[in-house]
């Protein structure tokens, strides 16, 4: 029987209908009340110390899983006071909850270059003291030595830091909601996933009935599995290290590299066995075909493709028998990988292209001939602002912020810098604004946008390397006002809360970042996922960063036209096959994704997956399932932020009552 | 215009896999079948998008 051709934009929405479980609402509330404030300030604020430690751990913040865990206390305490909570609130809970937990990643850059900075690597490329003094204070500053985000030479890192912060919120409210109006408003677009984020407040807001619901177990039982996988995981290496100078990891962290066992029949291949199996809760709702091509396609490259083709063939030549994971993985990049990488990102942009193009010619045509094209004219109470007034926002935003990167980096082209700011991120937004609305995801991205600019610019200062660029995209944060839409959240409840809540998160996230430094130093064998991948991350961010230096570097060396080319042309061959038998295109992002990674750090995704589509949907139904899902990566997830919490707490508390041995 | 994007990927890939076997993978061979393999990639496309468009008018 022939095989039926679907479109791509079907075949993502059909996906996204399996999460779709309610439609929209059109009355408008405000979410904004003292409760959900206080609220999301609680747990957000409770649970951000857990997770800023945890993703040092073991490199999963589990930050995702607050929002839920307010969301949850909210509506039992509701429950038992015989009181309701509306959609609205819950929605908002979320979102500031989110906000709350995620409030001290947001300077975890500071961290990263006040270690940078001092590492060998940055020294011998000769970086290290040409880091500016606007990204970290210098390498022997009182204030990387001893630690401390609070001492005063960390004044201008932090100072630049809140004056983007400042200008970019007046630029990403103004412009999304510039772009959701023209969008949504005036072009009517569906904007298909949606409704998915929608549906997880406005289910929950029905659990504040009297009789005991299905949410409360499912999500106790994910809890219970996180705080066992949590303590084994996490709690037992974190308290061990604060006992002992080496922590007992039951389980080695971040993963048990085999890639020298299997290096006598697959030379140059890799795998590493990632031991975090909280990322099955991630295989039990990604798409089961991009699952498995991905897995299957890694295998193949690591022991096919490496060892037989390109080890045999010298392409990859730098590989010696003996390297753990991180060094074969580095040479191979440098051999092969990063140059077919490279190409690769190129054709994935060239099919967002080629995909999206058609279908917004296809929906302009269509509108025209059923005049169903929108107004500005917008529904009764809904909250919203004057386009002028956000178009002058937007303007100051972007006009602050181009100048601010001009005093950063003054020798570098202002013309760039114009053109990305008001030629460059206006289209891209739109066009990103536009494939969200009809097929829920972006498609056009131009990967290595910053270095070519750098080459074209003829720049060769180590300094724009750390500085933002105005190009941004304001597309994607379009489907967040689309959402307030269907659960009824006015618009100016939403930026209220979003106003509210900033100046407490901007202070106390620095404040308890420079508590968890103060524990250890990071990396450290109190953080084990940090003390393996940091120095790897520093020898990539030196290589990118000198890449451009004197047109010699290891990295310019490193990537070769034929490889990019036939990272480039093998992708789109391979796309065009697909398309050719009728194959669904998911498996296209699913052998892209694997091609060159270890499969190893699949493992635990692959095995949710399979759990999920032939244990849980049979047992359940599919619509169930997709029901259980957040409710239960909620839980999980609660349950390892517990133990991350637990665990911080008593580091905080044995380093600040040790007693000296004198 | 469903066969003609299906002859021009074919022809694209086939073309990509002479440039690896025989020409030795230079880039200038592979991009020229990348360029074939492109314009068969948006015909086939922009026939997917127009077809229920064309077939409505």
């Amino acid at each position: 029987m022939a095989r039926e051709r679907v479109s791509q934009a079907d075949e993502w929405q059909s996906w996204a209908n399996r999460y779709d479980i309610e439609g929209g609402i059109r009355t408008f509330e405000s979410g904004l009340t003292v409760k959900v404030f206080v609220g999301a300030l609680f747990v957000g604020l409770l649970m951000m110390p857990g997770s800023i430690y945890l993703s040092y751990v073991s490199g999963q913040s589990g930050a995702e899983a607050a929002p839920w865990v307010a969301v949850i206390l909210f509506t039992e305490l509701a429950r038992r006071s015989f009181t309701t909570a509306r959609r609205q609130e819950l929605y908002m809970l979320l979102a500031l909850t989110g906000a709350a937990v995620g409030s001290g990643m947001q300077y975890r850059n500071f961290i990263w270059y006040a270690y940078f900075i001092n590492t060998p690597q940055a020294a011998s490329y000769e970086i290290a003291d040409k880091i500016p003094e606007w990204i970290v204070p210098a390498g022997d500053s009182v204030g990387v030595l001893t630690r401390s985000l609070l001492h005063p030479d960390w004044f201008l890192p932090i100072a630049i830091y809140l004056a983007g912060k400042f200008l970019g919120t007046l630029r990403f409210v103004s412009g999304q909601y510039i772009l959701f109006r023209l969008t949504a408003d005036l072009e009517r677009l569906p904007y298909p996933m949606a409704p998915i984020q929608a549906q997880g407040a406005t289910a929950l807001a029905e659990t504040t009935g009297k009789e005991e619901t299905w949410r409360w177990r499912v999500f106790s039982i994910g809890s219970m599995a996180g705080l066992i996988w949590g303590f084994l995981y996490i709690g037992v290496p974190s308290l061990t290290g604060v006992m002992m100078s080496q922590p007992i990891q039951i389980l080695k962290i971040p993963w048990i590299d085999f890639t020298q066992s299997i290096e006598g029949f697959a030379p140059t291949g890799v795998f590493a066995f990632r031991t975090d199996f909280g990322q099955m809760l991630i295989g039990f709702v990604m798409p089961f075909p991009i699952v498995m091509s991905e897995f299957i396609t890694a295998m193949a490259t690591q022991f096919i493709l490496n060892p037989q083709i390109l080890y045999r063939y010298e392409i990859l030549h730098q590989w010696t028998p003996g390297l753990d994971v991180r060094g074969a993985t580095l040479f191979n990049g440098l051999d092969f990988w990063i140059s077919a990488g490279m190409g690769k990102s190129f054709s994935l942009a060239l099919v967002g292209m080629a995909a999206s193009i058609p279908m917004l010619i296809k929906l302009r045509r269509s509108q025209k001939q059923a005049g169903e094209r929108g107004s500005f004219a917008t529904p009764p109470n809904r909250g919203d602002f004057p386009i002028w007034l956000m178009g002058g926002m937007w303007l100051i935003g972007m006009v602050g912020f181009v100048w601010l990167i001009h005093w950063m980096v003054p020798n570098f082209p202002l013309s760039f810098l114009v053109g990305y700011a008001f030629l460059y991120t206006p289209i891209n937004s739109y066009i990103t604004a536009r494939t969200y609305g009809v097929l829920g995801r972006d498609l056009f991205e131009i990967p290595y946008l910053h270095e070519i600019t750098f080459i074209l610019s003829r720049y060769e200062e180590i300094d724009i390397w750390f500085a933002p660029l105005p190009d941004e995209d304001y597309g994607r944060g379009t489907q967040g006002w689309r959402v307030l839409e269907l659960t009824g959240t006015t618009f100016t409840s939403n930026l209220a809360a979003t106003l509210l809540i900033m100046p407490i998160l901007l202070v106390s996230g620095i404040v308890v970042l420079h508590f968890i430094w103060k524990i250890a130093p990071i990396p450290s064998a109190q953080y084990p996922f940090a003390q393996m991948m940091w120095p790897i991350n520093a020898t990539n961010e030196c290589l990118w960063k000198t890449s451009l230096r004197d047109g010699n570097s290891q990295m310019l060396q490193a990537i070769r036209g034929d490889y990019v080319a036939a990272g480039f042309t093998s992708s789109l061959a391979l796309y065009g096959m697909l398309w050719v038998f009728k194959l669904p295109s998911m498996w296209f992002y699913g052998i892209i994704g694997g091609l060159g990674t270890d499969p190893g750090s699949m493992v635990a995704r692959l095995l949710g997956a399979v759990i999920g589509r032939f244990y849980m949907i049979k047992r359940f139904g599919m619509r169930r399932w997709y029901m259980f899902n957040p409710v239960l990566a909620a839980g999980f997830a609660c349950g390892v932020g517990l133990i991350g919490m637990g665990t911080v707490a008593i580091a905080l508390v044995s380093k600040a009552v040790i007693v000296k041995p004198f | 215009m469903e066969k003609l994007a299906s002859l021009i990927i074919i022809i694209g890939t086939f073309l990509w896999l002479f440039s690896i076997l025989v020409l030795e993978g230079r880039w200038q061979w592979q991009m020229f079948s990348a360029l074939v393999l492109i314009i068969g990639i948006f015909c086939a496309h922009f026939w997917e998008e127009l077809r229920d468009t064309d077939s409505d008018e």
